[in-house]
């Protein structure tokens, strides 16, 4: 298998948070995975991208026209990384003011307002990764996990905030479905 | 036992696995976890390693060196600009060497990701004659950190571990020892004074000899157990061959693979020593070599030949990071490839986004205290040096005028101070630099009677790579204040006030008391940093802003000059408060608007923000 999947955000966001997840997705099925993280200077609030290879890679950064699927958690950090992605490939992304988002040429498209919702208290801004997560699981027909195993990964990370995390995937996969 | 690690982490395991019982360094991205790691393991296993922080790398390599000559087993980390520190130190000890083993891991960052420079470590190996490492991938990282404290051992020579940050900040899931049986060497100081003590000419120039013929023997070394096996799997039936060293080779197999392309793979892991002689037999069989590595040319620069193509022959990138778009360039260059640019911006894709560079987080101290010293201390008659940590973020305030390397804040402002004295001198400098290269120059400074002021902004941590421990953190006997008074002069001290007018106020003091003065005006201001859990909540007065909209004349003031994340403009041209960013450190409450549209929200928390 080869699938590569890049996150787009800003520092403070949870971006290795879900670099951290996937991986451990991957290990539970014994498939090869290189991904990368951004830490030090680039952490202080500016964007952040990180790279998941899954399968049969020997380096860690994904080249342009290449993603199989883009997770953004803000709408600017998405189109700035959106050369990474190939046209036959999925994007979602967190959008404020999503009338106004550009639609994308790419097979599998999806842009939902998440810090609106959160805004509204429907799930708390700290979960956002994990939400946009259940958004891609939704749309990414491809994606190389199942939910069970996505649960199972989340649960293995962090046992104590899993249950409100868990939650937050499933509050996600159900506004997905509803805004299809 | 397979395990999913950062590079950083396998480096640390790697370490354990090598009976390493003494770590010490200086942090600086992209090393920094190598040590946190290590203090984790040790914590986990109840492992007696001494895994401990230096004031700076030489200090740090210093104290592992020592132990190594010792008999132990040790480490130093640092990044690459940490290894100039260290330098003077590595270059002595390539000559006098060690007998338990050391390893030297001096962490790149290729791409100036988080970095002045973008200099080559194994050119620095090679500059000092010892062995260096270039792992490609985390699981290299552990297999080679394990190596290379054997080869040390083996040698009596410290040897350099040089993974990029692609190397220490990828996540891999890697195959390691299944159980830990840590059995360090025992520590015991053999008097040789003609070794440890060698004195010039005497005793070195022996040495010099030694050294010299040291590293022949390694070249063989490298030939007959890494390189010859290399070699040996290359069939002979391709006319080009591919050179790499470090992550070259996972860039470089994953590019022919998706142009679909056929050429011979050389991985080196000891980019130096090379057998030069050796290899160049090998190369007779090709028409073309490429030589693919990062981000000098080191291992090009010992096997040039007529048919060998790369940075030097302006085959391939001489700068910024290895990407997969630069190896197919280089592909066409050598008439490897002739098809078209796979990695190319879909034309729909193109869409230009307004940078988002990184700052000085909201709520951070830093941003009031250099907004208050801007103030205080106009542009047009003042010169801001700064220094290397979070503060220099505040550069987009306008409040830095010059940045050049650890510690040259307090140097820099003695120059400034002599060459233009019409201006006042306001240097920054934070505490972790100030205790890593501050000292010196400030002493200078008092000796020389260089009139400037100098600001230590005092958060005690080293925030940038993670919140470290500054010395003064972990041993509260050790305190600025008292270090400038040792020094002879006094010592001005300001307690952070998120009312900004307490600052103002201070710093105007301050130009009061510089008004007299005939030497430097030192002030120490007790911060605090926003993302240190243990002491930020005590000082964190949860004051949460928002903006009155009636108010908001859209001057600029607040993103121009405070820069505090959170305010931006919205649809209708007025300022707004992200409530998801806001700290609630109730900073821009006073003075930062002057027609203070900024007031508190009170009802910020009761809406479970």
């Amino acid at each position: 298998m080869k699938y590569q999947i890049v996150i787009a955000g800003f520092g403070g966001q949870g971006v290795v948070f879900l670099v951290k997840l996937l991986a451990i997705c991957a290990g539970n099925r014994n498939i090869a995975f290189l991904g990368t993280e951004n830490h030090g200077m680039s952490q202080r609030g500016g964007s952040v991208s990180c790279d998941i290879k899954i399968g049969d890679f020997t380096n860690p950064v994904i080249d342009k026209n290449q993603a199989d699927l883009m997770i953004a958690l803000e709408k600017n950090e998405g189109l700035r990384n959106v050369a990474f992605v190939k046209l036959e490939g999925t994007m979602v992304t967190n959008a404020k003011d999503k009338e106004s988002y550009p639609e994308l040429p790419f097979k599998a498209f999806a842009k939902i307002d998440a810090f609106k919702k959160a805004e509204n208290g429907e799930f708390p801004i700290q979960g956002l990764n994990v939400y946009m997560l259940g958004i891609a699981l939704v749309h990414d027909k491809t994606f190389p996990f199942n939910l069970e195993e996505v649960k199972t990964a989340i649960t293995q990370m962090n046992a104590k905030v899993a249950e409100q995390n868990i939650k937050i995937l499933d509050q996600a996969m159900k506004d997905a479905k509803e805004s299809k | 036992m397979k395990q999913t690690l950062m590079g950083n982490d396998a480096i640390a395991w790697g370490l354990v696995h090598a009976n390493v019982d003494m770590v010490s360094g200086y942090p600086g991205t992209p090393s920094s976890e190598i040590l946190t790691e290590v203090q984790k393991i040790k914590y986990k296993l109840n492992l007696d390693i001494y895994a401990e922080w230096g004031t700076n790398e030489k200090v740090g390599f210093e104290v592992a060196y020592a132990g190594a000559i010792a008999g132990r087993r040790t480490c130093a980390t640092m990044k690459q600009v940490g290894l100039n520190v260290a330098s003077d130190a590595l270059m002595s000890a390539a000559y006098i060497g060690n007998l338990g083993g050391m390893l030297l891991i001096a962490a790149d960052d290729p791409g100036f990701h988080s970095s002045q420079t973008e200099q080559d470590s194994r050119v620095f190996a090679k500059f000092a004659r010892i062995p260096v490492l270039d792992p490609a991938t985390p699981q290299d990282a552990y297999d080679l950190t394990k190596y290379g404290v054997e080869l040390s051992e083996k040698f009596q020579i410290p040897v350099m571990l040089r993974p990029v940050m692609r190397v220490c900040h990828a996540r891999e899931i890697i195959e390691m020892d299944d159980e830990t049986n840590f059995k360090p060497n025992k520590g015991e100081f053999k008097r040789d004074v003609p070794r440890w003590g060698a004195v010039p000419r005497k005793d070195r120039f022996p040495q010099g000899k030694e050294q010299l013929k040291r590293m022949e023997v390694i070249k063989e070394y490298n030939w007959e157990n890494l390189l010859k096996k290399e070699f040996d799997k290359c069939e002979g039936k391709n006319k080009t061959l591919i050179i790499t060293s470090g992550t070259g080779y996972g860039f470089t197999k994953e590019t022919l693979s998706d142009l679909n392309l056929e050429a011979d793979v050389v991985k080196i892991l000891m980019p130096y020593p090379l057998p030069v002689a050796q290899i160049r037999e090998k190369l007779k069989s090709y028409d073309k070599v490429l030589v693919v590595e990062e981000p000098y040319p080191c291992v090009e620069e010992q096997i040039a030949a007529s048919n060998v193509f790369g940075k030097l022959t302006n085959s391939i990138h001489q700068i910024d990071e290895m990407s997969k778009e630069e190896i197919l360039k280089a592909f066409q260059n050598i008439g490897l490839y002739s098809g078209k640019n796979i990695y190319e911006t879909p034309a729909a894709l193109n869409f230009e986004v307004e940078a988002r560079p990184p700052a000085l987080c909201p709520g951070c101290p830093h941003r009031d205290i250099y907004y208050a010293i801007t103030k205080v201390f106009k542009k047009k008659k003042a010169i801001y040096p700064s220094d290397i940590g979070c503060y220099t973020l505040a550069i987009a305030q306008g409040a830095i005028d010059s940045i050049l390397c650890m510690g040259a804040s307090v140097s820099m402002a003695s120059g400034f101070s002599l060459s233009d004295p019409d201006k006042t001198t306001v240097a920054t400098i934070g505490d972790g630099t100030f205790f890593h290269s501050g000292i010196p120059p400030l002493l200078n400074a008092i000796y020389q009677n260089h009139k400037f002021i100098l600001v230590i902004l005092d958060n005690s941590t080293i925030a940038m790579t993670g919140r470290q421990t500054t010395p003064s953190r972990e041993n509260k006997n050790i305190d600025i204040k008292k270090i400038v008074e040792g020094m002879g002069i006094d010592c001005m001290e300001h307690q952070y006030s998120y009312e900004m007018q307490d600052n103002i106020d201070f710093f105007k003091e301050v130009k009061k008391v510089h008004a007299n003065a005939t030497g430097p005006t030192v002030i120490v201001v007790r911060e605090f940093c926003i993302l240190d859990r243990e002491r930020a909540p005590e000082f964190i007065p949860n004051i949460f802003a928002k903006v009155d909209p009636e108010l908001c004349v859209a001057c600029d003031q607040c993103t121009t000059i405070y820069k505090c994340p959170p305010m931006a403009y919205n649809d209708d041209g007025v300022i707004e408060i992200d409530p998801f960013l806001c700290a609630g450190c109730g900073g821009c409450l006073d003075v930062v608007c002057p027609t203070d549209a900024f007031v508190q929200d009170f009802d910020y928390l009761r809406r479970g923000n």
